[in-house]
């Protein structure tokens, strides 16, 4: 008996309350620490990457430039000084948020990539919701039904168009409705129409693994002690579901929402690049394909700053939710 | 009590109804798996890659000795499917065994260190599993250059911070076992810890990831490729024949569909072997 009362205690205030406080101010200030470390790494990592890949300068030149013309952009780009004092240049563009000229097209980077981001967030927006809607319900229901045919059949399914590549269900859906049926573009972003197959196939990339995770949370939480007690107080099967184990389903998926993201913005990039539509993933393949690295800096770093700040967010979100994360992650 | 004992077989009853499940999907999964690495590996000793033959291009199935017809290049589509296959596993394995080595020595390390190392560590993996893998991989790719040991090596090394985090967790939980306190205070070198109690306990969850990473890294490499900044441009790849039906879609399905299915023929029995396997080693330890 005093092992329980002493469980049931309070965790003892010291850690909690410090001149900085335990809140979000705190943690606030924690995250944007990580988000500088991890923009000095990734453009650390980038600078060397490129460095190492070759003479930027007869990059810029051209195939057929002559060698005075390379020493001349080496001169006028600075490539000519020592690789240490290059680097802290680089740095000191970065901060102030300058990537250089797209080699391309001659527009500063940023710009060019600050054009296509919308695009990508309103697609990833639509899937995220799409993505919400099917699995969540499905999640639910695969959790408490019944070990049946019907769900064992659509449990399958589900497992089978987990290890289905997004891109995989992308080219069938085409196949399938834009050459079969003629009923949507296959590619292209003009009209509401052309929206609907890479949502589709953006939300092929998600459902499947959150639908999973979320069903075996379900199947857990409608084994615990406050369901049991639910029941024992007389709440029908749907409402033990839906005010008891789906919320408390919910909140476990936090884990896995950082990963989710980095799935969104990878399938993103394939997504686009199937369907031709004008964002950053498409920008970033093509900057990728043609060799135009202050476009890839660039973008790389939005997407740095993108993750960053959707991950703080749904975190501070969850915190908010879920209570007991306050107390694992003081 | 009563209901102490009742939810103790309740969980005993659904454990074996798990281990039956669990032990179908791993016989399932190794069986469609096994079946595909033959079928590659038997077509990289015996068969042929596809050779170009612009005069027999685009046959429809079953004639002039093309079981399933040919390409646009007159490649033999059976052929070109098969060796597609064994390009892209010995990728994924490969890049599969990397990301293995990195994952578990930092995890490893990162739970075995002192205070210091193991928060830069852990800071470390954190950062890196919140940043995009194929967006990391693009850009590396973009450095180095395509083809197959670029695409391994990068591969490799974009994937195993994933892995790291677990073992990282696993790892932890060994070190407050009571064998490993043992052998910790009867003066056993950490080194000697790690090698011959640590990295045995860590067999069964080394094993499943494995399992999940090459699923994982297969859909990577069919992805990169299928964009066409993975294999180069004659490589045998999935990726490469998935593009191939794609520029294709309007004329001829059967170039699209193939390598739809062998994708998710493979990692589909990819995924059941780790699922069978994990759930079988939870059983076990439980």
């Amino acid at each position: 008996m005093t092992l329980h009362s002493e469980k049931l205690s309070p965790p003892p205030a010291t850690s909690g309350v410090r001149w900085w406080g335990n809140s979000f101010v705190r943690v606030i200030l924690g995250r944007v620490g990580q988000l500088a470390v991890l923009l000095w790494g990734v453009s650390t990592l980038l600078f060397f990457l490129l460095r190492f890949a070759g003479d930027p300068a007869l990059i810029m030149a051209g195939d057929n430039a002559t060698s005075e013309f390379v020493d001349e952009i080496r001169v006028q780009y600075g490539l000519d000084r020592p690789l240490f004092v290059q680097y802290f240049f680089f740095l000191w563009h970065a901060a102030k948020l300058d990537f250089g000229y797209s080699l391309a097209s001659g527009l500063p980077s940023l710009d060019l990539v600050l054009a296509q981001l919308p695009w990508t967030i309103k697609l990833s927006g639509l899937a995220i919701m799409l993505n919400l809607l099917v699995a969540i319900p499905l999640g639910a229901w695969l959790g408490q039904a019944p070990e049946r045919r019907t769900r064992n059949a659509v449990s399958s399914l589900v497992f089978i168009l987990q290890g289905t590549p997004g891109f995989v269900t992308g080219l069938l859906l085409i196949q399938f409705f834009a050459v079969k049926l003629g009923l949507f573009p296959s590619i292209g972003s003009e009209g509401t129409l052309s929206w609907v197959l890479p949502t589709l196939t953006l939300t092929a990339f998600l459902a499947p693994r959150l639908t999973r995770v979320l069903a075996s949370n379900v199947a857990e939480a409608m084994q615990t002690d406050f369901v049991r007690t639910a029941r024992a107080a007389g709440a029908s099967e749907s409402q033990v579901l839906v005010r008891h184990a789906l919320p408390n389903a919910l909140l476990g998926t936090a884990a896995l929402a950082g990963s989710q993201l980095s799935y969104l913005l990878s399938g993103a990039i394939i997504t686009e690049t199937i369907f031709a539509w004008p964002g950053l993933g498409l920008l970033l393949i093509d900057s990728v394909r043609t060799l135009d690295f202050p476009v890839v800096q660039a973008s790389v770093f939005v997407v740095a700053c993108f993750v960053f700040f959707v991950n703080t967010s749904v975190e501070m979100l969850f915190r908010i939710l879920d209570p007991r994360l306050k107390q694992r992650t003081k | 009590m009563t209901v102490e004992l009742d939810s103790t077989i309740g969980r005993m009853i659904r454990r074996r109804g798990a281990y039956a499940n669990s032990s179908t999907k791993f016989k399932v999964g190794s069986c469609i798996g096994a079946l595909l690495v033959l079928l590659a590996a038997g077509n990289q000793l015996f068969g042929s890659a596809g050779e170009v033959d612009i005069a027999s291009k685009r046959l429809p199935p079953l004639t002039d000795g093309h079981l399933l017809g040919t390409d646009h290049l007159g490649r033999d589509l059976l052929s070109r499917l098969l060796a597609s296959m064994g390009w892209s596993f010995s990728i994924a394995l490969l890049a599969a065994v990397i990301s293995l080595t990195i994952g578990t020595t930092v995890g490893v390390l990162a739970a075995s260190s002192t205070k210091i190392g193991r928060t830069i560590l852990t800071r470390y993996i954190d950062l890196s599993i919140s940043f995009p893998e194929l967006i990391l991989a693009v850009t590396i790719i973009a450095v180095i250059g395509r083809g197959f040991l670029p695409l391994t090596l990068t591969l490799g090394f974009v994937s195993w911070p994933h892995l790291a985090r677990v073992v990282y967790a696993q790892t932890l939980g060994l070190w407050t076992r009571e064998f490993v306190l043992a052998a910790k205070l009867s003066g056993v070198r950490p080194m000697r810890i790690i090698l011959s109690h640590i990295l045995p306990g860590l067999r069964n969850t080394l094993l499943v990831m494995f399992a999940f990473i090459f699923a994982d890294l297969l859909v990577a490499e069919s992805g990169l490729s299928f964009l066409g900044i993975g294999a180069l441009l004659g490589d045998p790849s999935l990726g490469n024949m998935l593009a191939d039906g794609r520029r294709f879609i309007f004329s001829s399905s059967l170039l699209m569909l193939l390598p739809c299915i062998a994708v998710i023929l493979a990692v589909t029995s990819a995924n059941l072997i780790g699922d069978g396997l994990s759930s079988r080693s939870k059983n076990a330890t439980r």
